[in-house]
């Protein structure tokens, strides 16, 4: 029988792995938004329900393969089509999305892409609700529960999974933007796109990539929580949305690092609030994490603060 | 260009006109209301299938008479309760048998009170509704508290002491909650380790599991339905909490077992009215509905028994319209109905005199019942 | 080839069939369903359903360029005259589909499985009727004093009495409806000061109408205030709620502002649905009285169908939808009276100011900080009013009617009907209660079809039905520099909309 204080350090080193686990899943859909952001200075409201619709791909493609008989042959085979596939679909959705409710708005004042975004995002929620029904989906339970004991605390190894698919996604990012032409071409149209686009580059296609490569993480991210909750439903995609976009702002929005630094930070303070102050009021943590860090620091942790342009 | 908008909106209520249908004598109109569509809409669809099979057979037994049912979809939202309730006044509707929800049954009632109406509803729980001692509101179903009281004296007498209580802070799963809180303590003296909220569509319960996990509990009870029972009851295998794990009428659905997954689900205790299917006196009407239906939903028998119950008291009261209301609602509170769910009788409030309550346990991907089987077989 | 197949998706041929194609493949993973026990209503079920997609979309496309190569060259009489038909073709279709007609067309159309397709022809008539009743303003350069203000002296006047004998027309159920109807429309144009005219994106708005209806539930449960002095209190309430909101969020910009208030709105009604003590948590509060006249007159003997019971109660306590029917009206006319005014005021200018260009407006002279407040304080009053109502309608409250579904249901009222201009965020209030109320066969796809309209009004014609012809301008007018924009109009995109 391990003492009280050990007791006490194993109940925090659990809350230290829940919310890392749920601030990876923030990170990577915080991702999105703050790569949108940071581009076109819009906030991208439909792009939770890109991450709701990446994890009903998921259960759809694995119960497809699994109905052929490919889930039994070779799981991991399985599991890559799976996430290749979503990915690939999310990816056609950024980019449809994109199309049709930013770009024939891209000249008009803030409040009409912002509307017709919410717009978006209202109609693919009630989309899914329609073509996939209004009773939650269940995800075949094949990686649940196996884990192991941490001094005390429970890991799974579908928590570790979560944790370094979000961290090696953030790195290739990172390199991304940093190395490559694109990333540059994508920096420069955030910098300034008038500019950018009297060099010689094309800011539509830019736009086009950004919402696409925004859409892939978010798929990624949905059919891992799919995973791990084995749980999806049609709400999933606004709720979580929030959450990420508040964890864009705490880290910086428009900072790639500053995303997963926010996703992370709010996903320990809505487990550590949640286990020690009040899980009844968990939501209210975060959002008024958001509202604090707005109004105090508005370029968010690692934001540089700049000033307004006019 | 404002004349224009005055033509739309003259045109737009020429348009609302047209929902004012007339009333015709000869025939009854039940009003059957619940949630018809959206992710609840397959409770509502059980009701009103209910209500369908109930009226066939009795016109096939009262020939002469004719009774239609009309539909109100009240979306789960309490406002569109009230609209529903008041379109049902206006259509004449001589009961009403619904609706689903606590939050819309409530302020339903009053319209229906105002409009002089009878509600029998076959679904909502909450103590609240008849507890205002109104004349015209009756429930065929249990009572959450009356379910809380099961709950407890079932721990109590397995000699269980710690217990953990988390709800989904909504009207049903607080209720429900509390009323097994309150009947641990007045009835058995026992204080629960643990009590809290998580909130309804979260997904993420570690948290809240991990501050239950310290507690080291023996039986986790749940108010609330089966979505978040089923991630709750998973979650707590996966944090290796040992703890029985326990519920109410939300969460017994097969959908609970699928999301909880078959290991974590195993062994659950979960309070919800006798099995239907072990009911002589319901054998009848169970394979008359899934004949027409499909299978029985949890609440598509009580919804036939209040339609058979209104309809009974409408013929016996030789009532005519919703005028006569006061006496079809003294008919119904002043007799001894025999149903498929054996004979009932009604309090003075308007609740069922008997608990319905028994325990089910999962073995194997299904609910068991394991208590009141006894009485059953004697009745 | 890249060029070659971007040229043959160009042609008007091709297009549609391309676009059918495009969003059909994006909805077929989505169609396939994996849960037999799921039971759709209208029996739609599988993936074939990617087909109608692929279907709707081609014909929409072809309807599209037809539209296009016809409607911009109809003059605007011509326009008016299509509108007028499309009115009437709208108005007949909705009776055919309410069978007033009688039930032998009625059951035919369902019959042969027309009821869907004859409501989407009512819905494109009404679309027609709408663009061609409502002149497009930007194109005339704003539609003037108008009839409103010219006949303005015998317009009010019947207008008023049509209103106030409006009710004896209707039953409890219609009553119902009218009165939902006016209490959305004192929302929507409450709403309309913070988005219409100040231009400020607020997503929270409930939680104002929350604290509206909760400061009567409390105030009549816990001291017995009765409405009329609740209702005062709860605007005032209200717009206190509005400025305490309004203070941090000050020097927040557009999408951090809808974040904020959106975030807002949710930490409210968590408060509510946790704070037990006060609120009763989300048992909610019953048995709140309804307004109470000081005078009650009975008039014996009415007809039936006038009143069930035989006789007339005028005053005492207005608990039929027909009592409330007045109060509501009293309520929305003088919101009507005060926001007009509020609209060509010096507050009013300096938020439109604001909207245009926030910068300029400082120049100028104007106190940005205490417009703003004004702004959020002013339209949050209307939701307090709105909501002490909504309390005595329902005489019971609980945090489930004030989700962010509702913010949503009323900006886009605030949106389709026309930001900015009272009468049309008055029409899509009243539209968007009366359509579901008609069409309760699409409760299913109501969402779906605002999602998509809230889309298609911004692309398409950003400044409602009945835009106001200052908004107009704004909303199409860029502050985008024009080397961008002339770019994206050469870009051959997949799906790009002619902006006339």
């Amino acid at each position: 029988m391990p003492g009280a204080e050990h007791a006490a350090f194993a109940i925090f080193l659990q809350q230290l792995v829940n919310g890392i686990t749920i601030g990876s899943v923030y990170a990577l859909i915080a991702l999105g938004y703050t790569m949108v952001y940071g581009i076109i200075e819009l906030i991208n409201f439909a792009h939770g329900e890109i991450y709701m619709i990446g994890a009903y791909l998921g259960i759809v493609l694995l119960s497809l393969l699994t109905a052929v008989g490919l889930a039994d042959a070779s799981l991991m085979l399985t599991m890559i089509l799976v996430f290749a596939g979503a990915m690939l679909v999310c990816m056609m959705y950024g980019f449809t999305l994109e199309k049709v409710a930013y770009k024939p708005l891209r000249g008009a004042p803030r409040l009409a892409p912002l509307i017709s975004a919410l717009g978006m995002s209202i109609f693919l929620q009630s989309f899914v609700f329609l073509a996939q029904g209004a009773r939650p989906k269940v995800f075949p339970h094949l990686f649940s529960g196996v884990g192991f004991d941490l001094a005390g605390a429970r890991v799974t190894y579908i928590q570790v999974f979560i944790l370094v698919v979000s961290i090696v996604l953030m790195i290739i990012l990172n390199y991304f933007i940093r190395r490559t032409k694109t990333g540059k071409a994508m920096r420069a149209t955030a910098q300034d796109r008038r500019m950018a686009a009297l060099v010689g580059i094309n800011v539509d296609r830019v736009i086009s990539t950004t919402f696409v490569i925004g859409s892939l993480l978010a798929a990624v991210a949905g059919v891992m929580v799919a995973m791990y909750y084995g749980f999806v439903d049609y709400f999933i995609g606004f709720q979580a949305g929030l959450k990420a976009f508040t964890a864009a702002v705490l880290g910086g929005i428009g900072n790639i690092p500053g995303a997963m630094l926010g996703g992370m930070l709010l996903g320990l303070i809505e487990a550590f609030g949640a286990g020690y102050i009040s899980s009844e009021y968990k939501d209210v943590f975060a959002f008024s994490i958001l509202v604090l860090v707005l109004i105090f620091r508005p370029a968010g942790l690692l934001g540089e603060q700049t000033p307004q342009k006019v | 260009m404002k004349k224009q908008v005055f033509a739309l909106a003259a045109a737009l209520v020429v348009a609302a006109a047209g929902f004012a249908t007339d009333v015709t004598a000869a025939t009854y109109k039940i009003g059957v209301a619940g949630p018809m569509t959206g992710d609840q809409g397959k409770m509502g669809q059980d009701i009103h299938n209910g209500v369908k099979l109930a009226i066939q057979e009795w016109m096939a037994e009262n020939p002469g008479h004719k009774v239609e049912t009309v539909v109100g979809d009240d979306q789960h939202d309490p406002k569109q309760a009230v609209a529903v309730a008041n379109k049902f006044v206006n259509e004449g509707v001589i009961g009403v048998i619904g609706h689903y929800n606590s939050s819309c049954s409530i302020p339903a009632s009053t319209v229906y009170l105002e409009g002089n109406i009878v509600q029998i509803t076959p679904a909502s729980t909450n103590p609240t509704f008849t507890d205002r001692g109104m004349w015209n509101v009756f429930r065929v179903c249990g009572r959450d508290d009356q379910q809380g009281i099961v709950a407890a004296k079932f721990v109590a007498d397995k000699g269980i002491k710690r217990i953990a209580i988390l709800h989904d802070k909504t009207t049903y799963g607080q209720g429900l909650a509390d009323a097994f809180r309150d009947a641990l303590k007045k009835n058995h003296n026992m204080e629960p380790v643990f009590y809290g909220g998580i909130t309804q569509g979260d997904k993420d319960f570690t948290a809240a599991l991990t501050s239950v996990k310290a507690q080291n509990p023996e039986v986790l009870y749940f108010g609330g339905i089966y979505p978040e029972a089923g991630l709750l009851a998973k979650q707590a295998k996966d944090l290796g909490i040992n703890a029985r794990f326990m519920s109410g009428d939300g969460t017994i659905d097969p959908e609970f077992v699928k999301i909880a997954g078959k290991a974590a689900a195993e062994g659950s205790w979960l309070t919800f009215s006798p099995d239907i299917r072990n009911i002589p006196t319901a054998k009848a009407s169970v394979e008359a509905y899934e004949k027409q239906f499909g299978p029985v939903g949890p609440y598509s028998i009580y919804s036939y028994v209040s339609a058979k119950i209104l309809l009974e008291a409408v013929k016996a009261t030789g009532a005519k319209s919703a005028r006569d209301s006061k006496k079809i609602a003294d008919h119904i509170r002043n007799t001894t109905w025999n149903t498929a769910y054996g004979t009932l009788k009604f309090d003075k409030k308007g609740d069922v005199t008997e608990s319905p309550y028994v325990v089910y346990e999962t073995r194997d991907g299904n609910f068991v019942q394991i208590t009141g089987l006894n009485q059953q077989a004697s009745k | 080839m890249a060029a070659i197949v971007r040229r043959a998706l160009d042609t008007p041929a091709v297009r549609p069939w391309a676009l059918g194609l495009w969003f059909g493949l994006l909805s077929l993973p989505l169609m396939i369903t994996s849960d037999p026990g799921y039971q759709d209503p209208y029996g739609y079920h599988g993936a074939h359903r990617a087909l109608y997609v692929f279907a709707t979309v081609v014909v929409v496309a072809y309807l599209w360029q037809v539209d296009q190569a016809i409607w911009p060259r109809l003059s605007p009489a011509g326009r008016k005259r299509v509108g007028i038909a499309a009115l009437v073709l709208t108005v007949l279709t909705v009776l055919a589909l309410r069978d007033v007609f009688g039930q032998a067309l009625h059951g035919t159309l369902a019959g042969v499985g027309g009821e869907g397709l004859v409501y989407l022809l009512a819905g494109v008539f009404l679309v027609y009727a709408l663009r061609g009743l409502t002149p497009d303003t930007t194109a005339d350069g704003g539609a003037g004093p108008g009839v409103w203000q010219r006949h303005r002296r015998w317009l009010a006047p019947v207008g008023l009495v049509v209103l106030l004998v409006a009710p004896i027309f209707m039953n409890r159920y219609t009553a119902d409806v009218a009165v939902q109807v006016g209490i959305y429309i004192t929302l929507a144009l409450g709403l309309n000061i913070v988005v219409g005219l100040a231009g400020l994106l607020d997503l929270g708005y409930v939680a104002f109408y929350a604290v509206g209806a909760y400061t009567y539930g409390l105030l009549s449960q816990g001291l017995g205030i009765p409405f009329w002095y609740a209702l005062p209190l709860g605007g005032v309430l209200a717009a206190i709620f509005g400025v305490l909101l309004g203070i941090p969020v000050l020097r927040l910009r557009g999408d951090y502002l809808a974040i904020v208030t959106l975030g807002f709105g949710e930490i409210i009604r968590i408060v509510l649905n946790n704070w037990d003590e006060v609120t009763n948590g989300p048992n909610g509060i019953l048995g709140i009285p309804k307004p109470k006249l000081p005078f009650e007159f009975v008039i014996p003997g009415v007809p039936e169908w006038l009143d069930p019971a035989g006789e007339l109660v005028i005053g005492g306590v207005l608990r039929t939808p027909h009592g409330l029917y007045y109060v509501i009206l009293a309520i929305v006319l003088f919101t009507v009276f005060v926001v007009n005014r509020l609209n060509n005021s010096r507050i009013g200018r300096a938020w439109i100011a604001l909207r245009e260009d926030e910068v300029a407006a400082e120049a100028m002279g104007i106190d940005t900080t205490k417009t703003k407040l004004l702004a959020f304080g002013l339209g949050a009053t209307w939701a307090g009013f709105a909501g002490t109502f909504f309390a005595a309608k329902q005489s019971f409250i609980s945090p489930e009617s004030f989700t962010f579904f509702e913010s949503v249901i009323i900006l886009s009222m605030v949106v389709l009907g026309g930001m900015g201009s009272i009468p049309g965020v008055m029409l899509g209030a009243a539209a968007l209660v009366v359509l579901p109320e008609i069409t309760r066969e699409f409760a299913l796809y109501r969402t779906l079809i605002f999602g998509l309209a809230m889309v298609a009004m911004m692309v398409l014609r950003p400044q409602g039905f009945v835009g106001s012809a200052r908004r107009a301008v704004e909303l199409r007018g860029g502050d985008e520099p024009p080397a961008v924009k002339d770019e994206a109009a050469t870009d051959q995109s997949l799906y790009e909309a002619q902006r006339r």
